[in-house]
């Protein structure tokens, strides 16, 4: 059981913090930016929906990064570590690990260059422009990289049979919530289509396209009748394999 | 002392120092070029933002053929307002679901952070909380009252947990005492968090 698969009913948190500011430090936005541009120029661009020519683009990354490589160094680190650190946090830390990983960035080149700027911290960055690259940004953001495929399986359950959800192996990283493993729901849509994820999640059971079912909770079935909220029913989009039959 | 207590005596600085040279070396490197953030985070003022799901949610408001439309189909009928970008990244698949007297809806995503970019823009912090993410599945009235949204027991609450293709938002419904105005003055009542279910449209001063 990994904490952050679960972190939906976890109690005695106090209140939530209303900050409605999307960036509560400058800062944060330098690397949600980076995130997304290397979103845009990921090579698994040049075989999605819709396809891009990604290998046209004059760029040195030669990778693949989606939603999934930043959702699963998340999911990896230790718990504790996880509570710690604010949402863009996270981002930097994983992100900026992953370009030393990846000898695109070295550890002692970035630390000295940081105790530069934390020197002189309206130093300018370099100005080196890529309008090819720019261009495919902003096409990325208006045109996205939808999992819709082709089915390649029968479609197994139907509006309004009941289903249980599966309790696969705690993997690196999943798209089923924690606190729905082992519950007991009904299908309120069945999607046209079937959806490919980003990567497989290997034990956890992702891999190629699936069809993805709504499926509705009743929370007394979540949480137990005398420790939930009357009239209260938790929807949720399920990859096929996260579902069984209810015999 | 373990790393787990090691923390840096100015976080901030530390952080805005590390993001910067991390920028630089990749525009160095040629993995960005330096008008490539920029042209991400101007995406997010222009193009993808809340003010798009306002006029979507004034429209379906002022027009009760438009809001069945949008409901049964919402990338079809968000399509019909010809806005760039609508299937564009974190929005490929959208679906909207409108509240009313006998429903409330509040859009989580437990797992992470999923939000419908192009009619809402980016996520702001609360909805990223952990605390939030937590307790929103299992006492959503206690989160709401918290919010200033106090939703009666016998009110039904549905609660849409992304984790797949879809992109939920909702429909709020819409105050009392606004028949008077426009759909541009209708669409400025209208805040990111109330479509997403935390907060109301409130009544705009009597005209």
């Amino acid at each position: 059981m990994k904490l952050q698969h679960y972190i939906g009913g976890l109690e005695n948190l106090g209140p939530v913090n209303f900050e409605k500011k999307v960036f509560v430090a400058k800062w944060e936005k330098r690397i949600f930016g980076i995130h997304t541009v290397m979103m845009a120029e990921s090579t698994h661009l040049a075989h999605a929906l819709p396809k891009y020519p990604i290998a046209q683009v004059p760029t040195t990354f030669k990778e693949t990064w989606t939603w999934a490589s930043l959702r699963t160094g998340a999911e990896g680190m230790q718990p504790f570590e996880y509570f710690k650190y604010r949402y863009y946090e996270k981002w930097l830390m994983g992100i900026s690990q992953f370009f030393v990983d990846r000898g695109y960035v070295a550890a002692e080149e970035l630390a000295k260059l940081t105790e530069h700027y934390r020197a002189n911290p309206d130093a300018p960055l370099p100005e080196r422009p890529n309008p090819i690259l720019k261009e495919q940004v902003v096409k990325y953001l208006n045109r996205g990289d939808s999992g819709l495929r082709a089915p390649v399986a029968p479609v197994r359950f139907a509006v309004g049979d009941t289903v249980y959800v599966a309790d696969p192996e705690a993997a690196d990283h999943t798209r089923l919530p924690g606190f729905l493993r082992n519950k007991k729901g009904t299908v309120t849509e069945v999607y046209p289509g079937a959806f490919e994820y980003f990567v497989s999640t290997g034990p956890d059971g992702l891999a190629g396209p699936q069809h993805v079912y709504c499926v509705s909770f009743d929370a007394s079935d979540i949480w137990g009748a005398d420790k939930c909220e009357p009239h209260t029913v938790i929807y949720a989009d399920l990859f096929d394999v996260y579902l069984k039959p209810a015999h | 002392m373990t790393p787990l207590f090691d923390y840096d005596e100015n976080r901030e600085a530390a952080s805005a120092a590390k993001v910067r040279a991390l920028e630089a070396l990749l525009i160095k490197k040629g993995v960005l070029g330096s008008d490539s953030v920029d042209a991400v985070l101007s995406h997010f003022e222009t193009v993808a933002g809340p003010f798009n799901g306002a006029r979507i949610v004034a429209r379906a408001w002022l027009d009760s053929d438009y809001k069945r439309r949008l409901l049964e189909d919402t990338p079809k009928a968000i399509a019909e307002l010809h806005f760039p970008g609508m299937d564009g990244a974190e929005g490929e698949h959208m679906k909207a679901v409108a509240n009313s007297e006998s429903v409330h809806n509040l859009v989580i995503c437990t797992l992470c952070s999923c939000y419908p970019w192009p009619v809402l823009g980016l996520p702001p912090y609360w909805y990223k909380d952990p605390v939030f993410r937590a307790r929103g599945v299992r006492e959503p009235r206690a989160v709401l009252r918290e919010f200033g949204v106090p939703i009666s027991a016998e009110k039904e609450v549905k609660i849409w947990d992304s984790s797949a293709q879809i992109r939920w938002f909702v429909i709020p419904e819409r105050p009392a005492n606004s028949e008077h105005l426009n759909e541009a003055q209708l669409a400025a009542l209208i805040t990111p968090e109330a479509m997403m279910g935390v907060a109301l449209v409130p009544a705009p001063p009597a005209a």
